[in-house]
């Protein structure tokens, strides 16, 4: 083994990795100055504050008919029995596993390969990975299934060209089909795989994998005895996310499988939403109180998993330092991966937006077309210039949310994983979140801001709180992931050199995962910064993000116009992210010489 | 049911006899209003097209009284409408939409006001109790893509959709304001709910595409080639793109859908001077023809579209106005058959 001594100063009590386990030092350890436990009641009441309001109304709003008015009725079980006895109710259900099981194979087969190649060989394109990400999450959701649909479409160029070199009469490609949900789905989720995955493994330590290589391991055979099981906490925890949302999600179900007639479990239950003014939230409800016992279940196996924390430490006393492997031959095949990646994530769809863009309507690409080329809907953007001035708003919304999560949930996390009396709590209260649609966290939301005696109602900090809550689930899986990793004998040499824990976990525990939490602001900042459902409800003439203003054209505006606001947008996203994530990586790179 | 060859025919009279419409508003009002400074507008209408427009030059007319507008579907309008009311802290003055207002009239959230501008208005376009009137009209008809459609070849008629060789080409939106309901709606209106429920079941064997977009991206789908045809598609917006040069048209189909665009005014609005003020403003001359220059439809008898083609008597095609209260007593039913025979 190789012995670096870099943070080996306080390993006295840390004999080997599970030395400390249930060592006296531990015992003293927290118990000697225990404010840890007054920290997770305080977590606990402000989680609780956030979550529960929303989960009560939710739950209540599946028990209960609703009114013509929108009022709550009389007490019923009729949103549960509507999902069980819907016709179709097992094609449904066999569709929506087929599709959630798809999408997390997929998001994760690409996510996590590119983040492994990224951060663990020495590709020269990794800052087209990162690029990749922080664009396709920039990019408004509708905007990227649309994308995918033009390109895919019977008319599209895929087929227009396949159909020339076959000659064929019939569209070759069918997008409108369940494969064609998975891949759209898939492509939308790999980001969020890639962005945790690259934290965890910029965090891994390097000795396992050298230790089976020096033991005559090939690369394969390292990467699945090795590799892949220190990374099973944070691979568990992508596929809850993408699981839980998958089986959640209504655009690509209802923009792609409508037209081809596939079903899924959510489809009739968005239909239904939207028959009625004001929508009948009711079956809505019921079908995610359903999801909430499953995401629980996940949770109950994810944590069992999890338990035996020592085995997924990989930052312990002794010197740890992520070297790349040097790959030979096999990089090739690494750079090519990265690069379809780059091409199938960012260029494809970008390109297709920037086609519809310069188009004066829309129309497939061709040669033809080319003459048509205009700036039309790009004068239209610059001449709106409201909604570049709803920018500034929609970024303090965003960042101000993405911010509050991270703080609450790396407490949170610490605290969890550090398996503090009482503090599962906090990891099951910030993941209930997962599974609220945002029209129905919306009209909580709404009531509670009104009901508050705060006047927050109408204003940005309704916004952040909202996407705050919207979006813990997502801050405490990339803190988890991330703090699972850290064995705890660095912030016990902390406490016999005399430092309290929260001076442990300030010092030591949160500059080494530093890259988990700048991951997980990136993300949130990214995805709530472009989330319509919830934002539209919380709307007012004082405060709008950008994807409700942008999103009135969708309903009216030609598909051209959308396509150059999107495209737009996502340039101001991508700057501001890519220039934050710079800072971030500076700052570590200063503190911590990573 | 010529319910629009009826508007076509009152336009004569009222244009003979438009009060003048340029009336200036009560000064009593006006003052009024400009002590309250400020009116607040929850608006499904789009921002850029139409409310920036309206709002500036309401502005301009009124100094002093800003507009603030906030704009979102019918659904969570009325949702956000609805519980601002029930904590007792409503923010907004006027609201519009094609089926916003049933559920809040009965939540007794409305108010019975109808500015003085209504007199240039029939029957058909406000509300007799006075919770509402129309700003703007809107057309559903078929659109085809001309590049796949020549127009000689183009269906006429109802029965004309059910030929065989459209199988599988036509699509529809989802939407039940706009869209698959509207169209299932005014076959049954039209011809009767036993003889409509023959005709839709014939036409569910065409295979009719579902796609849950808003009508203006089905009609974008059309126009790319994806499907040759949709059903009840925004007339103005078919013209709004060939004008541009993509290859669609609309078709005079009857009967032709017509959800109309209404405004209100709450009861218990924080500005109710302003309120009133801009109702009237909407419904005025002037109002509707800012409507027009933007490429809506403008309500007002008299005041012809950009297109007058697009307006019934314009373009010599019979309506069947759908009011706010038609649309909220018929969707679920009308969602009900586009479940049981096209899904």
């Amino acid at each position: 083994m190789l012995i670096s001594t870099k943070y080996s100063g306080g390993s006295t009590i840390a004999e080997g990795r599970n030395s400390g386990r249930t060592g006296l030092g531990r015992v003293r350890y927290w118990r000697a100055a225990d404010p840890t436990f007054a920290i997770v009641v305080v977590l606990a009441l402000i989680l609780g504050v956030m979550v529960i309001p929303p989960l009560a109304s939710l739950v209540q709003g599946s028990l209960r008919l609703t009114t013509p008015t929108g009022d709550l009725g009389d007490f019923t079980l009729d949103h549960y029995r509507r999902i069980l006895s819907d016709r179709q109710f097992y094609q449904s259900l066999a569709n929506s596993l087929v599709f959630c099981i798809g999408t997390a194979v997929l998001a994760i087969g690409m996510g996590g390969v590119v983040a492994w190649f990224v951060v663990r060989t020495t590709t020269p394109f990794k800052s087209l990975a990162y690029l990749s990400a922080i664009v396709s999450l920039g990019t408004p959701y509708v905007l990227y299934v649309t994308a995918w649909l033009f390109l895919l479409g019977r008319s599209g160029p895929v087929n227009t060209a396949l159909m020339a070199m076959t000659g064929s009469v019939r569209p070759i490609v069918n997008v409108y089909s369940l494969t064609g949900m998975i891949v759209i789905e898939g492509f939308l989720w790999s980001p969020l795989a890639f962005l945790l995955l690259a934290a965890v493994f910029r965090s891994a330590n390097a000795d396992y994998e050298e230790a089976a290589r020096m033991s005559g391991a090939g690369i394969p055979r390292t990467l699945v005895h090795v590799s892949l099981r220190m990374m099973l906490p944070a691979l568990l925890a992508v596929a809850v996310l993408i699981a839980v949302r998958s089986l959640e999600a209504f655009e690509v179900p209802t923009l792609v499988g409508l037209p081809g007639a596939i079903k899924l479990l959510t489809t009739e239950i968005y239909l239904d939403m939207k028959k009625s003014v004001p929508p009948d939230l009711g079956y809505a409800s019921a079908f995610s109180v359903v999801l909430l016992f499953l995401a629980a279940i996940l949770l109950y196996f994810y944590s069992r998993l999890v338990r035996n924390a020592a085995r997924f430490h990989t930052v312990t006393g002794r010197g740890y330092r992520p070297r790349p492997f040097e790959l030979g031959r096999v990089r090739y095949v690494g750079d090519a991966f990265v690069l379809l990646n780059f091409v199938l994530i960012l260029v494809v769809p970008t390109f297709a937006l920037l086609w519809l863009s310069l188009m004066p309507f829309t129309q497939t690409i061709s040669l033809n077309g080319l003459k048509a080329l205009t700036l039309e809907n790009y004068d239209l953007v610059f001449h709106s210039g409201f909604y570049l001035d709803l920018a500034w708003k929609t970024w303090v919304m965003s960042a101000g949310a993405a911010t509050l999560v991270m703080a609450v949930t790396v407490l949170s996390a610490w605290l969890a994983v550090r398996r503090r009396p009482g503090a599962f709590l906090l990891d099951g209260l910030a993941t209930v979140p997962l599974v609220f649609p945002g029209i129905v966290l919306g009209v909580a939301m709404i009531q509670i801001l009104l009901a508050a005696p705060v006047p927050v109602y109408g204003t940005i900090w309704a916004f952040v709180i909202a996407f705050a809550i919207r979006y813990l689930p997502y801050g405490m899986r990339y803190a988890s992931s991330g703090m699972l990793q850290v064995h705890p004998e660095l912030e016990e040499a902390a406490g016999v050199a005399g430092g309290s824990p929260l001076l442990a976990l300030r010092r030591i525990v949160i500059p080494l995962i530093r890259p988990a939490i700048v991951s997980g602001w990136l993300f949130i900042f990214l995805v709530a910064a472009r989330d319509v459902s919830l934002a539209v409800m919380l709307a007012s003439p004082a405060a709008e993000p950008v994807a409700v203003a942008m999103f009135d054209l969708w309903g009216n505006g030609q598909g051209t116009e959308l396509a150059a606001f999107g495209l737009v947008w996502t340039a101001m996203m991508t700057v501001v992210a890519c220039g934050l994530y710079a800072a971030a990586r500076q700052v570590e790179a200063s503190g911590f010489g990573a | 049911m010529r319910i629009g060859s009826l508007v076509a025919s009152a336009v004569l009279a009222w244009c003979l006899h438009m009060p003048a419409s340029c009336r200036a508003a009560d000064a009593a009002l006006i003052a009024a209003a400009k002590k309250e400074g400020r009116v607040v507008w929850y608006t499904t209408l789009i921002v850029n097209q139409a409310i920036r427009p309206l709002a500036k030059a309401f502005e301009e007319k009124y100094p002093g009284i800003e507009v603030r507008y906030s704009r979102a579907d019918s659904g969570p309008t009325a949702l956000k409408i609805l519980n601002e009311a029930r904590a007792a802290r409503l923010q907004a003055d006027v609201f519009d939409g094609t089926g916003t207002v049933p559920p809040l009239v009965r939540a007794g959230l409305v108010a019975a006001y109808l500015p003085p501008t209504a007199a240039n208005y029939p029957p058909a376009l406000k509300d007799p109790d006075g919770h509402w009137i129309c700003t703007n009209l809107y057309f559903l008809t078929p659109g085809i893509n001309t590049g796949l459609i020549p127009r000689e070849t183009a269906p006429r008629t109802l029965q004309d959709l059910l030929n065989p060789k459209w199988r599988g080409r036509i699509a529809w939106s989802s939407n039940p304001t706009a869209g698959a309901g509207t169209f299932i709606g005014t076959v049954l209106r039209r011809l009767g709910e036993d003889a409509g429920l023959a005709y839709l079941r014939s036409l569910a064997k065409q295979q009719i595409v579902s796609v849950d977009a808003s009508s203006r991206a089905v009609l974008d789908q059309v126009i790319t080639g994806e499907y040759a045809m949709a059903l009840d598609i925004f007339n103005h917006h078919a013209v709004l793109s060939a004008a541009k040069g993509a290859p669609v048209d609309w078709l005079k189909l009857e009967p032709v859908a017509a959800p109309i665009q209404v405004a209100s005014l709450l009861k218990d609005a924080p500005h109710p001077n302003a309120g009133k003020l801009l109702l009237e403003f909407l419904t005025s001359e002037e109002g509707q023809r800012i409507f027009a220059a933007v490429d809506y439809l403008p309500a007002m008898p008299g005041i012809a579209a950009k297109v007058p083609s697009l307006k019934p008597d314009g373009g010599g095609f019979a309506a069947d106005i759908l009011p706010p209260e038609v649309l909220a007593q018929n969707t679920d039913h009308w969602m009900m058959i586009f479940k049981d025979l096209f899904r």
